[in-house]
């Protein structure tokens, strides 16, 4: 028996994205995971660079992935007409922008670690484009998470302690919002700790402003659904 | 949650493919079935748009492909085609679609972009050809891509994952199975052409020329938008698979990592490394260092000039 998915992606999914071509797990998937760290990083970003893992590096260039990579990375959604340029216009708003091989271990081929920084705030992520404009984010800054961008979703990073779950999930539940999945990483006991946070409806600022708000947390980060 | 062929066919039994899909659908991603019908609206009228733009040709990025669609449609314009209209229409429409891919203009990924001209080619040629309702064919999108979502369940939709029988192999599964659904087929029938479709795709590898989405991509899309057509139609008299949908996808599963690296998507093998595939991936590789040459030289002069300047 195959290995199963645990999430159905769904007939939009499937039955698209609309998209600048030429290739899905090429062009859309990479401008969506350009387009993660953007959204992460929530900043102008000044620099760039991306790391391909060995399959990626040597198909990419003949499916604008460079275009897509940088194009989701500097805000551009997957259909936007202007995919084509991104690079030359990233460089316009002086982005720095680098890409290069590295080996990202026993990965889907189409995988890339993302680095990217803003004037005052840097973010992370490793993540691969599983084809159909799919991708799957399984790194954020250095933890390990379970990213679709398939739903609006709250990343949390705090310090571990008991009780954070409880108390993030009840402000949650009194805002009225479905949780979806929630999955939890650290990197040390009572250190850096992660929470994803998957849920049905949009989180307001204000009952985001509630979950960044409790005790030992460090940063709350709401992502809508990724287009 | 719809996790196999066999449970979908009992909850379709004697009921609308595209209701049980919405259905479905509004239940595991808290999306509408109108606003899930109301975006399959435009991407049909993408696809349509993208049709039209893509008759009339031009060249790809890389610069192989491009006039496939222009030629076929003057042939077919001026009575110079031997096939009946419906085959040459899914095959044209295909072209089109995948001409528009390979300039990087914008298209509807079903369920990839490297096989997105597929369920286009079929549906709209049909639709055309057939009279059949513009909202039926949105239906039969919904059709189409709820077959793709129980595919990928247990598969990766794409080349580099399993070779091309995971994107054109599974784009001309699902068109099958719309076509089914256009052509007033039950659930039954619709996973039997379906089954049928994508079983005699299985094993095709992916090699593309210089590993650009344009030789055998474009083609390709062309060819297996006719032989999703000729599946839906043994379906559609009754022909049944002997081996069921969901067998046939563990297979693709299997056949795609038994599949050598070199023929999943890397250009290292298959039509890539013939003597002329070689030849162009050089070509393609001699014209990238040549621009990135000049780009060096364009920004030492840029930084001489400063230096100048100051």
């Amino acid at each position: 028996m195959a290995v199963r998915h645990d999430r159905k992606v769904s007939i939009l999914d499937v039955m698209g994205p609309v998209m600048v071509g030429p290739s899905s797990s090429h062009t859309a998937g990479t401008a969506r995971l350009g387009r993660v760290a953007y959204e992460i990083l929530d900043d102008d970003p000044v620099r760039v660079d991306f790391h391909l893992h060995p399959p990626l590096a040597a198909t990419y260039r003949g499916h604008g992935s460079d275009f897509a990579l940088v194009g989701g990375s500097i805000g551009l959604n997957v259909d936007d007409p202007r995919i084509p340029e991104a690079i030359r216009i990233a460089e316009q708003m002086g982005l720095e922008i680098s890409f290069s091989e590295e080996d990202l271990g026993d990965v889907h081929p189409n995988t890339v670690r993302i680095e990217i920084r803003g004037a005052s705030r840097e973010a992370e992520i490793i993540g691969s484009s599983i084809g159909g404009g799919v991708i799957e984010v399984f790194k954020i800054n250095g933890f390990q998470a379970r990213f679709k961008g398939d739903s609006p979703t709250l990343l949390l990073f705090y310090r571990d302690r008991p009780g954070m779950i409880s108390e993030v999930t009840a402000i949650i539940a009194e805002e009225a919002i479905n949780i979806a999945s929630l999955y939890c990483s650290r990197k040390q006991r009572g250190k850096d700790a992660f929470m994803q946070i998957d849920v049905d409806s949009p989180v307001s600022d204000a009952a985001l402003a509630r979950i960044g708000s409790v005790r030992d947390m460090r940063e709350a980060k709401y992502l809508d659904r990724i287009p | 949650m719809i996790e196999s062929f066999a449970q979908l066919e009992q909850l379709g039994a004697g009921r609308d493919l595209a209701d049980v899909f919405l259905e479905t659908d509004e239940q595991e991603h808290a999306v509408p079935a109108a606003d899930i019908l109301e975006a399959l609206r435009k991407r049909r009228a993408v696809m349509r748009d993208c049709v039209e733009r893509g008759k009339s040709g031009g060249t790809s990025m890389g610069k192989l492909v491009g006039h496939e669609a222009r030629l076929l449609n003057e042939a077919f314009q001026s009575g110079k085609t031997f096939l009946d209209p419906l085959t040459v229409k899914a095959e044209l429409y295909a072209l089109a679609v995948m001409g528009e891919n390979s300039r990087m203009g914008v298209i509807v990924a079903a369920p990839t972009a490297g096989a997105g001209g597929v369920v286009p080619g079929m549906l709209l040629a049909l639709e055309e050809e057939r009279h059949v309702d513009p909202e039926k064919t949105v239906r039969a999108l919904v059709v189409a891509g709820g077959i793709g979502s129980i595919i990928a369940l247990s598969a990766s939709i794409s080349g580099a994952a399993g070779g091309c029988q995971n994107e054109v192999g599974v784009a001309s599964a699902m068109g099958a199975a719309g076509v089914a659904y256009m052509m007033g087929g039950t659930t039954k029938q619709s996973i039997h052409a379906a089954a049928m479709a994508l079983k005699n795709t299985l094993g095709l590898v992916c090699d593309p020329v210089g590993g650009l989405v344009e030789v055998p991509c474009v083609k390709r899309n062309a060819l297996f938008a006719v032989h999703g057509l000729t599946a839906a139609q043994l379906a559609m008299a009754g022909v049944e698979s002997v081996i069921p949908m969901d067998e046939i996808v563990e297979a693709m599963v299997r056949i795609g990592r038994a599949l050598p690296r070199g023929l999943r998507e890397t250009a290292e093998g298959g039509l890539a490394t013939t003597i002329t595939g070689s030849a162009i991936a050089q070509r393609i590789k001699d014209e990238a260092n040549a621009r990135r040459a000049e780009k060096a030289k364009e920004r030492e002069r840029a930084a001489q000039e400063r230096k100048g300047g100051a």
